[in-house]
């Protein structure tokens, strides 16, 4: 097993990073649903998203990249990820537990995995699938 | 019913998180992410003053916006350093396994045997996925 090797790539850091993050956003989110409509969740959202943004761009040093593919996939991204947001939000204004909720749809990476073997021709090793199926059962049982 | 929707749109988000960084940073990737909010944000808008609502959750949902979005960021970061999306994106998908140990602290939830023995297939998935 090539653990060490993965601690030592960036990626994982990074995406160590993610999971944390996400986890503050989802505990938080669900607290300011109680009150707050799904629809206005998301108008707020983008004011909060904005500073991120300006940061990174500020670092970037106001110069993006013009490729047309790649800003119609990221506007593409970000409407899509803003309709999920709000349905996700919508989802815990209906009152269930927020874990089973969280977990629940937390399952959309096997939509995205149907897509990228697909689409991407990516391939997956069977540590790979065996792994998936374990975040498969996880996912089942946070749901239970 | 808004479950599935999130499953659905959030599934093809992760494709377009791939070819978005194909093509872009992943600070630029970001950004235009954060611009489709934008675009999004007049079909939203009820015309309610947000002021109706309490400070307490004004603050939640701004910071929580602050995480997603860092939390993206990191996320295309890492397709972007080497990461398969069909490996980071599930990796990343672990998430709720703060909210499964943190909601019975904070949202005074509890955790059933279960959940963690879903903890376990959790961690369990995520070693595995990181090989």
């Amino acid at each position: 097993m090539a653990l060490p090797t993965t601690l030592k790539a960036k990626w994982f850091w990074y995406s160590l990073v993610c999971v944390l993050c996400w986890g503050g956003w989802a505990i938080l989110e669900k607290m300011a649903s109680t009150e707050i409509p799904e629809g206005t969740v998301q108008f707020l959202f983008t004011f909060g998203a904005l500073p991120v943004a300006f940061v990174l761009l500020a670092a970037r040093h106001f110069k993006l990249e013009k490729s047309p593919k790649g800003i119609l996939f990221g506007l593409g991204n970000g409407v899509l990820a803003g309709v999920g947001n709000a349905a996700l939000a919508g989802a815990y204004r209906s009152g269930g537990s927020t874990s089973v909720i969280t977990a629940a749809t937390a399952m959309y990476p096997m939509i995205t995995v149907l897509l990228a073997v697909t689409l991407l021709r990516e391939r997956l090793t069977n540590l790979h699938k065996l792994g998936l199926g374990f975040a498969a059962a996880a996912f089942i049982l946070f749901s239970v | 019913m808004p479950a599935a929707l999130v499953l659905l749109t959030w599934g093809t988000v992760g494709l377009l998180q791939k070819l978005s960084t194909n093509y872009l940073s992943a600070e630029s990737a970001l950004i235009w992410l954060v611009a489709g909010y934008v675009l999004l944000s007049p079909w939203l808008y009820s015309g309610h003053s947000i002021f109706a609502y309490s400070t307490r959750s004004l603050v939640f949902t701004l910071i929580s916006a602050v995480l997603n979005t860092l939390g993206a960021w990191a996320l295309l970061a890492a397709m972007k350093n080497g990461g398969k999306a069909s490996i980071v994106v599930p990796l990343t998908a672990l998430y709720p396994l703060v909210v499964v140990v943190s909601a019975p602290v904070i949202l005074h939830e509890s955790i059933s045997p279960l959940q963690g023995v879903g903890i376990l297939c959790a961690l369990t998935s995520v070693v595995l996925l990181s090989t």
